[in-house]
């Protein structure tokens, strides 16, 4: 299944926009790159190593030469490519359960969004819209966007405790490693094969 | 400037596909075929352009029609969309394509109008930057580390796992003589693959064989764990 | 204010009854008709949601498998509208479920291996003398209609202390806390049971997340098959027998108990998040609480947002793990719709603590789930919150006491530098639970069971 590398789907979507509405989608787009906060909804969930939206407009599709012929489109297009962790349905639902607004707020601009509750019109939509990947690669396969945190977080508490208990005693040591393994306690799941569909 | 974030950019490429219809290639269709038989481990292209967290390929055949009232419209050429995460600079990235996987991009992107070919590096960043499509918002959960900090950090998570778990019980002096091992080992690994599955002690779907332990970092098989 | 149609409902659905012995009666159907025959002779028998004046003897509840559906001849365009996980079984979920190596068919009692079964037919009694009449006349039943004949009976009761039934399973550990509570039930709600509000109130759940034909969490009726009649006030099953290793599970403890400073029965608590007794560690860390556990309103009365290091409850164990509570942030909204309601009763004999007991010993527990939709709710609750770790950021960690480990699995208890409290990390867990069989089953409402035995359901 090519969407999917280890832990990580690779889901592409994309909607036609009525032209007159793509500035209104570059503001609100603009605003939430500027305003980190809300942005915070998207760190929390947690479960996005790295998502994109890229506005299209209909006069900018990349032409090479003159032999290829010139696009002539009405619509805009608005396209959506997120590199996710969990099943295709977990990732649906948790956006509809949690940030519908804020899905509204960027899909609604797209002919014949149904918004994104009740959920399962909303995954008929995104069915029709989105496009399978033929190759996808991630470095880090076996990893989750929390593994990859936790990871970090115990890579350094390591080299801290490391620099601090250099040249302590065993007694001093032993406390010092007790302290250590409570701060790293959590973080320590194992990597490794995920749930199929994931 | 909404390409980056942070230490991370969001490059996202749409390539013209060529359309010959009285050829005897679809070349949409050699690229699909093309793709289906590259490696997606650490023998991929792009663990060889290390920069790259992750990267993907499409063949966007169409627009879709999603249904009346909106109009039914059609793209008049097939696009290859390259999605992909790095670290750092857009020049270094082009520049890495170019020189250290070449005879991938090429047999990639050879279906592509207007590409130049990877011998003149200068030419193929421009060919690359006339199919940009400047991303409009981009979001990374992780900006500020790179592909190899991260893969280290996950064999350091895991030793440091395995670490714990081994030493539970034993006493502060034997645990700090074990440590300093412990460190030396992480500190002298080698650099972890980019795109490796690494070999973990779940058996893989139940077979309930022993499969060796995680290794630490650096740990060659056989040795004794720190 | 929802209104449940209870008379429809069938009893099962809406409460575990509380009764001490049951048998679960597995059947395969003759043909269509004789099939519709047995059906329409078994429903004044249902047992439905009323209310009881006086607590009946015995109950009796029947629910289909999509094969037990197909042989009662109901039209294709209906059997094709089921979900794809009721269609395909639980034995074809393995891949999902993890249901591999020691859980794997293979080792699954003959009935759920080999045979296929087209009806459940659970009774429960108030005594074994009730049990056996109540099988009895179902027997008769099967016997004048000849449209079913038993493949098996599976028999499970509470276990007995004191001559008294109690609430225990096998491991020791009192179960049954924590049902969901939604709207329209009429029964005794518990804070703690439904969802969070976001001023952190408890309220009950939607409806649709456990009856078809209901507004659900997600503000919409529950996918589900075709015509409405059939669907609404039903429900779906998932039944699975789970033999529990008792010995090893003891073993473990005694080996592990020694590395830990908290001792035994701590450790026990550590890995389910209840002391033996019931008492939510979240709340009692040091001991158990018998007054706590005692108070409906506060047994299931708590959150984990004040213990998101997992020092009082580790983030890994099992009460956690399936239902997470506001453990996500959110203010808990991501799990409500992942919530399941269970039902169940321990089945062997019961071997105290101390007492010489083996893994070979028949015993475990019979295990059901009730639930508008298996594949968002039980499927989900079990592949990705069991069976992994990733949502709750422990890796591919899996439940403890719960997880397809064989010998494999690693649970690390968060501690505090308190040495009565200390980090531990237990390795090499063994399997403790093993799945011996089961499957997906449709229970239907009154209605829908007359529609199936009358043959007038209609697809449209």
């Amino acid at each position: 299944m090519t969407n999917i590398n280890g832990k990580t789907y690779a889901m592409n979507a994309i909607t036609p926009m009525n032209a007159f509405y793509t500035p209104i989608l570059k503001l609100i787009f603009f605003i939430l790159g500027h305003v980190k906060p809300l942005q915070a909804d998207l760190i929390n969930l947690s479960f996005i190593h790295f998502a994109r939206w890229v506005v299209v407009k209909r006069h900018k599709f990349p032409r090479l030469s003159e032999k290829q012929p010139e696009e002539h489109l009405h619509y805009d297009y608005l396209l959506f490519f997120s590199n996710f962790n969990g099943t295709w349905n977990q990732y649906i639902d948790a956006f509809a359960d949690v940030l519908s607004n804020g899905l509204n707020l960027i899909w609604r601009w797209s002919a014949k969004f149904p918004g994104s509750r009740p959920v399962t019109a909303f995954k008929r939509y995104i069915a029709l819209v989105q496009f399978d990947t033929d190759y996808y690669y991630v470095a880090y396969p076996r990893a989750t966007a929390n593994d990859v945190k936790a990871a970090h977080r115990v890579n350094a508490a390591l080299e801290d405790f490391a620099r601090n208990s250099k040249d302590m005693t065993p007694a001093d040591f032993g406390s010092a490693y007790l302290k250590f393994v409570t701060q790293v306690q959590a973080d320590l799941g194992a990597t490794g094969i995920g749930p199929v569909g994931t | 400037m909404p390409n980056q974030n942070g230490n991370v950019y969001g490059l996202t490429i749409l390539s013209p596909i060529i359309n010959a219809p009285a050829g005897d290639v679809s070349h949409d269709c050699a690229i699909r075929d093309y793709l289906a038989s590259l490696p997606r481990d650490h023998h991929s292209p792009f663990a060889k352009i290390s920069s790259t967290h992750l990267a993907r390929l499409v063949v966007m055949d169409d627009v879709v029609f999603v249904g009346t009232p909106a109009r039914e419209e059609h793209l008049k050429s097939k696009y290859l969309v390259f999605e992909t995460n790095f670290d750092g600079d857009l020049d270094a990235y082009l520049a890495s394509m170019a020189r250290d996987a070449p005879d991938e991009v090429h047999a990639v992107w050879q279906h592509c109008v207007g590409y130049p070919g990877t011998q003149d590096p200068a030419a193929f960043a421009a060919y690359m930057k006339k199919c940009q499509l400047e991303t409009t918002f981009f979001f990374a959960d992780v900006n500020d580390k790179t592909v190899q900090q991260t893969l280290r950090a996950l064999k350091v998570q895991a030793g440091v796992a395995h670490f714990i778990e081994s030493n539970q019980g034993k006493s502060p002096a034997e645990i700090q003589a074990a440590f300093r091992q412990f460190l030396d080992k992480v500190r002298h690994a080698p650099e972890p693959l980019a795109g490796e599955y690494e070999r973990t002690h779940v058996p893989a779907r139940g077979q309930g064989a022993v499969v060796r332990t995680q290794p630490l970092a650096g740990e060659h098989e056989g040795q004794p764990n720190g | 204010m929802v209104n449940l149609n209870v008379a429809d409902i069938q009893g099962f659905v809406l409460r575990g009854y509380n009764f001490p012995f049951a048998r679960y009666l597995l059947l395969e159907l003759a043909g269509p008709e004789t099939g519709r025959d047995f059906i329409g002779q078994i429903i004044p028998h249902i047992t439905t949601g009323q209310r009881w004046d006086s607590k009946p003897r015995s109950t009796v509840n029947i629910a289909f498998t999509h094969k037990g559906l197909s042989r009662l001849g109901l039209p294709d365009a209906t059997l094709l509208s089921f979900p794809v996980e009721f269609f395909q079984g639980m034995k074809a979920r393995k891949e999902i479920l993890c249901d591999t190596g020691r859980n794997a068919c293979e080792n699954w009692d003959e009935v759920w291996r080999e045979q296929t079964v087209h009806v459940w037919l659970g009774v429960h009694g108030l005594t074994p003398s009730a049990l056996d009449e109540r099988c009895a006349v179902m027997e008769q039943i099967m016997q004048q209609t000849a449209g079913a004949r038993l493949l098996q009976a599976q028999d499970a009761n509470a276990i007995f202390i004191d001559n008294k039934p109690c609430n225990k399973e096998h491991f020791g550990f009192s179960d049954g806390f924590g049902n969901p509570d939604f709207e329209g039930v009429d029964r005794h709600s518990q804070p703690g049971q439904g969802k969070l509000t976001k001023e952190g109130n408890w309220v009950p759940l939607a409806t649709g997340e456990f009856v078809l034909g209901y507004p659900d969490e997600a503000g919409e009726l529950p996918v589900a098959p075709v015509p409405h009649l059939l669907a609404n006030n039903g429900s779906f099953m998932v039944y699975r027998k789970l033999h529990e290793n008792v010995a090893s599970f003891r073993a473990y403890l005694d080996e592990l108990s020694r590395h830990y400073a908290g001792g035994r029965e701590k450790l026990a608590a550590k890995f389910v998040g209840r002391w033996r007794d019931g008492t939510p560690i979240e709340l009692s860390p040091d001991a158990p609480d018998p007054a706590l556990t005692a108070d409906p309103n506060r047994n299931v009365n708590f959150t984990f947002g004040r213990d998101l290091d997992g020092v009082r409850c580790p983030i890994g164990a099992h009460i956690r793990r399936v239902n997470p509570r506001d453990a996500f942030g959110f203010y808990g909204q991501l799990v409500n719709r992942r919530r399941i309601s269970r039902r169940g009763l321990p089945y062997g004999d019961y071997v105290p603590d101390g007492e010489p007991v083996s893994d070979t010993d028949d015993r475990g527990v019979i295990f059901m789930v009730i639930n508008a939709s298996i594949f968002r709710q039980f499927e989900f609750v079990h592949q990705q919150w069991i069976e992994y770790g990733n949502d709750a950021h422990q890796g591919s960690d899996k439940d403890a006491l719960l997880g397809n480990h064989d010998g494999h699995g690693r649970f690390f208890i968060q501690g505090t530098t308190d040495p009565q409290n200390p980090p531990l990390v237990c390795s090499r867990l063994p399997q403790f639970v093993e799945l011996r069989g089961g499957d997906y089953f449709f229970m239907p409402s009154l209605t829908a069971l007359r529609l199936i035995a009358d043959n007038s359901v209609d697809p449209r």
